[in-house]
């Protein structure tokens, strides 16, 4: 199978998880196949990296297509790193949209180059700092994904609404479960993140290394923001708000 | 030989006509078993609660039968005078849909509570345990049971609380997930507290701060609770360890205000606080609600969830109903096809 139908087929299962799981929770029910649809779209993200890293001879990390393909695939490895761990059983509805929408991005012509260069040889540290730094996108997306969740049910509290134990508000996991995930899943971004900056010094910086220098700041704000919260404290709305601004800030780094 | 049911309940009896017939709960068996011995009554299941005394018996001259049970249930002298009218009589199908309409608690006083459906088995176990019931009763007991989990499953009828308590303690847990990891303070040492503190306490709370204005009526409380008694005056303090704050002071004005939360924030790094503020007049000042962290619901927001959680419930009713009498139906074609 090509890279193309097997994102289409990943799409496919991660759009029957969506689609299905808002129908359970629209009739009160939960939802218990998610993890087979995602562990299905897993597989087929796995083949698509497996096949352009053959092409590539090295990390597929050399285009957009390819960027997004890892950052879904990591997003469903945090999944199921963090989904049952945390109880989050919901965070598989609330993201699969978004790895939907990646793939099928990735599939759009021109997002992945059709004949890449194959590497003539291969730098380990380029290799971990890109594989790393992709991971720990994939925790951050998550950990806004929790934070959207968080900001959805607070938004129910605070105004008093009509609800909260029906439907989508009573399969949510408590406030405070949310905001823990949402730190504790920043807290391993910014560790991998860290592991790949790391790398991507000992690679050595090229050009004006304004990519390099873009990873560093957002580090930088992700450990500010980690330091306030446990140092001086910080309101759940604000953290839960901050977290999901920095990301979609923080995805400028692939801009360049 | 048909099924009947004879019974009074909260619907139809005041509470000193219920108890007049009242069975004691460990004593169903017995009493089904006595009810059996009455000429033409052939199976008996007593049931008991405190909202309702019923009995379903398998007999052959269906309006004797209860006659003598009704004697039976007022020990033996039949009932008083007056009391006739409260008593409601089943037969038949009507009889068994009702058995599945008080198994599913579409005939309890909170719609949809799963209590009866534990106090149902019980009793028929005890009537099962003194072989007071046989081959029509004890099909009947066992699909019954069947129903009411479908029931309860494929309908939302027990989705929503229906009282404050039930509400807030619900939203407490919506906020800070299990609550024995979360302290609570009483503002007040009233009866309200009292009763939504027993709730938090039922859902596992484990530290509980109580505060009144005579600091004994506050010991007294916080002793019943485990908890631990504060001098009102000194309340603030404790502001700063708490996540659920219930108050219902008799207070003329408010006794919680913004400025008094504000000052602690920092030191609680603006963790979630709950206030459940059932006191009227308030106790909480609106302004603590406009407070990031803070989420506060008085009487009227609990009572209009309340509100809605029973409304939600009654929407439910119809579906319930359909589903028993599915299943009544499919129920009775079997016997019938057996005969």
């Amino acid at each position: 199978m090509t890279a193309v139908s097997l994102l289409i087929l990943a799409s496919f299962f991660t759009g029957t998880a969506a689609v299905l799981g808002w129908k359970a929770v629209q009739s009160c029910e939960k939802y218990r196949w998610t993890w087979l649809w995602i562990l299905c779209a897993f597989v087929c993200q796995s083949l698509v990296l497996g096949e352009r890293g053959a092409l590539r001879g090295q990390c597929p990390l050399g285009d957009y297509g390819e960027i997004l393909v890892f950052l879904a695939w990591s997003l469903s490895i945090f999944y199921f790193v963090t989904g049952p761990a945390y109880r989050l059983s919901l965070l598989g509805l609330f993201s699969t949209p978004v790895v939907t929408g990646m793939q099928l991005v990735a599939i759009l012509p021109g997002m992945m180059e059709v004949a890449p260069l194959k590497a003539e040889s291969i730098d380990p540290w380029n290799e971990t700092h890109a594989a790393m730094s992709v991971l720990s996108y994939g925790a951050f997306a998550l950990a806004s994904v929790a934070g959207v969740m968080f900001l959805v049910l607070n938004k129910k509290l605070k105004g008093q609404q009509s609800g909260l134990g029906q439907g989508l508000f009573g399969c949510l996991p408590p406030i405070r479960s949310l905001i823990d995930s949402v730190v504790r899943l920043t807290w391993i971004g910014l560790v991998l993140l860290s592991v790949g900056i790391y790398a991507g010094f000992r690679m050595g910086v090229e050009g004006s290394g304004t990519h390099l220098w873009i990873a560093i700041g957002v580090w930088l704000a992700y450990i500010a923001l980690l330091g306030i919260w446990h140092v001086f404290g910080m309101t759940p709305r604000k953290m839960a708000s901050f977290m999901v601004v920095l990301f979609v800030l923080s995805l400028l780094v692939f801009a360049q | 030989m048909e099924i009947l049911c004879l019974g009074l309940n909260h619907h139809t009896a005041p509470v000193e006509v219920r108890e007049r017939y009242a069975v004691s709960g460990t004593q169903q068996g017995t009493v089904s078993k006595e009810m059996t011995s009455i000429r033409g009554v052939n199976e008996v299941v007593v049931l008991s609660t405190c909202n309702r005394t019923e009995v379903y018996a398998v007999a052959e001259d269906l309006e004797q039968a209860a006659e003598e049970l009704k004697s039976h249930l007022g020990g033996g002298k039949g009932v008083k005078k007056g009391d006739e009218e409260h008593f409601y009589l089943r037969y038949s199908r009507a009889a068994v849909e009702h058995l599945c309409r008080v198994v599913s608690g579409l005939d309890s006083m909170v719609l949809g509570e799963t209590e009866i459906f534990g106090q149902v088995k019980q009793a028929y176990q005890q009537a099962l345990s003194t072989a007071a019931t046989g081959g029509i009763l004890n099909p009947l007991f066992q699909k019954s049971f069947g129903i009411g989990k479908k029931v309860r499953t494929q309908t939302t009828i027990q989705v929503g609380q229906t009282s404050v308590g039930s509400v807030a303690v619900d939203l407490a847990e919506k906020i800070f997930g299990h609550l024995k990891s979360s302290k609570v303070m009483i503002i007040g040492a009233g009866e309200m507290s009292r009763v939504t503190a027993l709730r938090l306490l039922e859902r596992g709370a484990k530290s509980m701060f109580v505060t009144n204005r005579s600091y004994q009526r506050a010991q007294d409380l916080a002793k019943e609770m485990g908890g631990e008694a504060i001098r009102f005056d000194d309340w603030e303090k404790s502001l700063v360890e708490v996540d659920v704050v219930v108050s219902s002071t008799g207070a003329p004005k408010a006794v919680v205000h913004a400025e008094q939360i504000e000052r602690v924030r920092r030191k609680r790094k603006y963790r979630p606080l709950f206030f459940i503020d059932i006191a009227v007049p308030r106790d909480v000042d609106p302004a603590v609600g406009e407070i990031e962290e803070v989420y506060l619901y008085d009487l009227d927001a609990l009572q209009k969830l309340a509100e809605e959680g029973k409304h939600q419930r009654k929407k439910q009713v119809e579906v319930c109903q359909s589903i028993i009498e599915t299943e009544v139906e499919s129920l009775l074609e079997r016997q019938r096809s057996k005969l």
